[in-house]
């Protein structure tokens, strides 16, 4: 009797502890996501604040757009590019700069670097250099006698554009974790296998990355979900063009929700990027889940 | 009795005592709260701002210095919120019908009842006229701060070279255009702002004005007729003769180009960019630059206001300050001094007739004129979506992955969808 008592007190503390943190979480979370999907069924002006139930209208007539289907079509080519460029590269640093030698901390600063700068700086910084007339990179290719490329200002080239400064910036962050990653690996393991005769690649290929992969898909799931929601750096370096090229889905969403104030339909291309997202999530924690296991 | 001698002794002590606190408060601090742009027009606040302190030293500003779309989010957010926190706002002439629509600012013809006053007959009637709601005759929700038109710049020298005393059809740009693509290696033969959206729409619509076409007919979309056909063919024709880097030109670059000697003609400039176009410190085109109104081509010439307003939002808590410091921003002495100092456009005539100015600015007979009688874009809720949606389609022409008629028809059907 006292036992169950002590439970139903342990449980009613438990739930008193809890309970501010979850009502944090409702209000934050679950309250703006449900205002935004039960504003995605309805025509919404903001201004005038006139709603009118639509239903599935503004999903239908959204995914009906080229401009939303080019927008999704940029963001997954944004994301996949961008985060396994990102993830891949931060793995050969860390591999370039594993161990211990002179000026290894110096390197790394510089490294993290541009991880720290703010995101309207670097775009202020790279729109300079790939200014079409008077940029760094088309100086440099026409030294060499190259023709100028129009990073910016080509719709073939202004994605990619966006992803190499993308890169930039956040290359570090995998090397940083894939790094931490490294060092948690006893070096006796190295030793062993080098004297079992491993060579440099099996150890890289066998060892480490099997280790590592934990880390490796950790880095790889948060730089998906960041990437999928890029926009700041379309903002600054090409406001979505040329001919759309550069439009992604929080572009299409802001578009919508702060230059025309159609809160029904941002809320629907929200609602769809925020199931996309949830999935792409689901898939990478079951993944690391197993990893666990 | 002697209730009745508290009674008079009560109110003897908290009549002067209401009325006291009243007048403190009448006279107390105010800190008016201006929701304004960045750049140019930021400093023409501040130089506002200022003289106005100095001659009213109970009201305080604080000034938001907001680029375009940033001040338009946060007067919608705010003005929706209602929360009072803004007392003067800037508002670009296009969105304006938005806000008025909604009731969100203040009736300026009731204040000027209220206060005995009328509106400055000096004011240029067709940009006081911009701030009624419905235009062009209603209700007056905001004066004429800046008396932004639309005009066409080129070079004199090189335009007489080719035989041209003036340039009066869109016509002559484009023979101009080709001769100086020939003949001056290194000049940009035509400028203009490329960039997707609101500034290539602004850019074009002179041109597609001249050619007979117009945006809404009878309130529906008319993007599908042969007229605008044609000003899309000759614009996209022109435009092969803009730099390469088009699709990216906003305002810095066109005026950094003609201002630098490399451009031969802009199809658009705003006076508020130029202002340093006859300073020799800044510009290596003194006196060569002719700015004017838009040539013609079917249609005569007809300049595009984009003029900014001043408004008070309906919640503010300092509505009778406000009314006075916008009455003070759109005063002579004001705009004279705004003008001589940043460049910004005035809406007086007055201002506009001053031959200093004149002299700094040669442009302003040209800019009077087209504020006169030029033309302001439609007055719908659904302009930006159109302009965005025109602004897409035409920079998709552009670099050639539709043409003329694609993205036409294409803008048709999404703008019919838009106000269906």
């Amino acid at each position: 009797m006292n036992q169950g008592k002590d439970r139903i007190a342990y449980n009613a503390f438990f739930y008193l502890i809890f309970a501010p943190a979850l009502l944090v979480v409702l209000f934050l979370t679950i309250y703006p996501m449900s205002t935004i999907f039960y504003d995605s069924f309805f025509r919404y002006d903001f201004i005038t604040g006139a709603r009118e139930f639509i239903g599935l209208q503004n999903y239908t007539r959204i995914i009906g757009e080229e401009l939303f289907r080019r927008s999704f079509i940029n963001t997954l080519v944004f994301t996949i590019s961008a985060s396994f460029l990102e993830v891949f590269l931060g793995v050969l640093l860390a591999f370039l700069l594993y161990g211990k030698f002179k000026g290894k901390r110096i390197a790394s600063l510089i490294i993290i670097f541009p991880m720290i700068i703010s995101t309207m700086v670097i775009c202020a910084v790279w729109q300079t250099f790939f200014h079409y007339e008077i940029g760094l990179f088309n100086y440099i290719l026409t030294r060499l006698g190259l023709e100028p490329v129009g990073w910016l200002i080509d719709k073939n080239t202004a994605l990619s554009s966006i992803i190499l400064v993308d890169i930039w910036q956040w290359t570090p962050f995998a090397y940083l974790i894939i790094q931490a990653g490294m060092g948690s690996i006893p070096e006796e393991l190295f030793e062993a296998a080098r004297i079992d005769g491993a060579r440099g690649n099996q150890i890289a290929f066998k060892i480490t990355l099997p280790i590592l992969s934990g880390q490796i898909l950790l880095v790889l799931m948060l730089r998906t979900l960041d990437t999928f929601r890029l926009f700041d750096k379309v903002y600054a370096l090409t406001g979505g063009g040329p001919a759309n090229s550069t439009q992604t889905l929080s572009f299409f969403i802001y578009r919508e929700g702060f230059s025309f104030f159609n809160f029904g339909r941002a809320s629907a291309a929200s609602v769809i990027t925020l199931f996309f997202v949830a999935f792409l999530a689901l898939f990478y924690v079951r993944k690391l889940l197993r990893e666990d296991s | 009795m002697k209730r009745f001698s508290i009674i008079v002794l009560a109110l003897a002590v908290l009549i002067p005592t209401a009325l006291f606190a009243a007048g403190a408060r009448d006279s107390g601090p105010v800190t008016l709260t201006i929701a304004g742009r960045d750049g140019a027009f930021g400093n023409a606040m501040d130089l506002a701002v200022e003289a106005y302190t100095r001659e009213n030293p109970n009201v305080r500003f604080e000034i938001l210095k907001l680029s375009g779309p940033e001040l338009m989010e946060q007067t919608v957010i705010e003005l929706r919120g209602g929360s009072g926190a803004f007392d003067v706002i800037l508002i670009d002439d296009p969105f304006l019908p938005r806000l008025q629509e909604a009731g969100w600012l203040v009736d300026l013809d009731s204040m000027y009842r209220q206060k005995n006053l009328s509106i400055d007959s000096d004011l240029v009637e067709n940009m006081v006229n911009i701030g009624r709601y419905p235009y062009p005759d209603g209700t007056l929700y905001a004066l004429p701060h800046v008396g932004n038109v639309a005009l066409f710049a080129y070079r004199n020298d090189i335009v007489k070279k080719y035989g041209y005393e003036k340039i009066a059809l869109w016509d002559d740009v484009l023979a101009i255009a080709r001769m100086v693509n020939r003949q001056e290696p290194g000049m940009v033969p035509v400028l203009f702002r490329g960039v997707q959206g609101n500034p290539i729409v602004t850019g074009f619509l002179p041109i597609f004005w001249a050619f007979g076409a117009d945006i809404l007919v009878d309130g529906k979309p008319a993007f599908n007729t042969p007229e605008a056909r044609n000003a899309v063919e000759f614009f996209l024709e022109l435009a092969k003769f803009a730099p390469r880097g088009v699709t990216a030109y906003q305002a810095t670059q066109v005026r950094d180009a003609l201002m630098s000697g490399v451009g031969a003609m802009a199809i658009e400039v705003w006076p508020g960019w130029i202002g340093d176009l006859e300073n020799p410190e800044l510009s290596d085109v003194v006196g060569k630059v002719i700015i004017s109104a838009h040539p013609g081509q079917v249609n005569p010439s007809s300049s595009m206001i984009g003029a900014w307003m001043v408004g008070i939002p309906r919640d503010s808590k300092n509505k009778d300050a406000a009314f006075d410091f916008i009455r003070f921003l759109t005063s002579a002495d004001v705009q004279e001094m705004m003008a001589d100092k940043t460049g910004i456009p005035p809406t007086r005539h007055s201002v506009h007739k001053i031959p200093e100015l004149v002299a700094k600015y040669p442009w302003y007979p040209a800019q009077l004129d087209g504020q006169i009688s030029g033309s302001v874009r439609p007055r719908t809720d659904y302009w930006s979506q159109i302009e965005t949606v025109f602004g897409d389609y035409l920079q998709r022409a552009l670099v050639g992955e539709v043409t003329a008629v694609e993205a036409l028809n294409q803008v048709q059907r999404r703008v019919e969808e838009l106000l269906r």
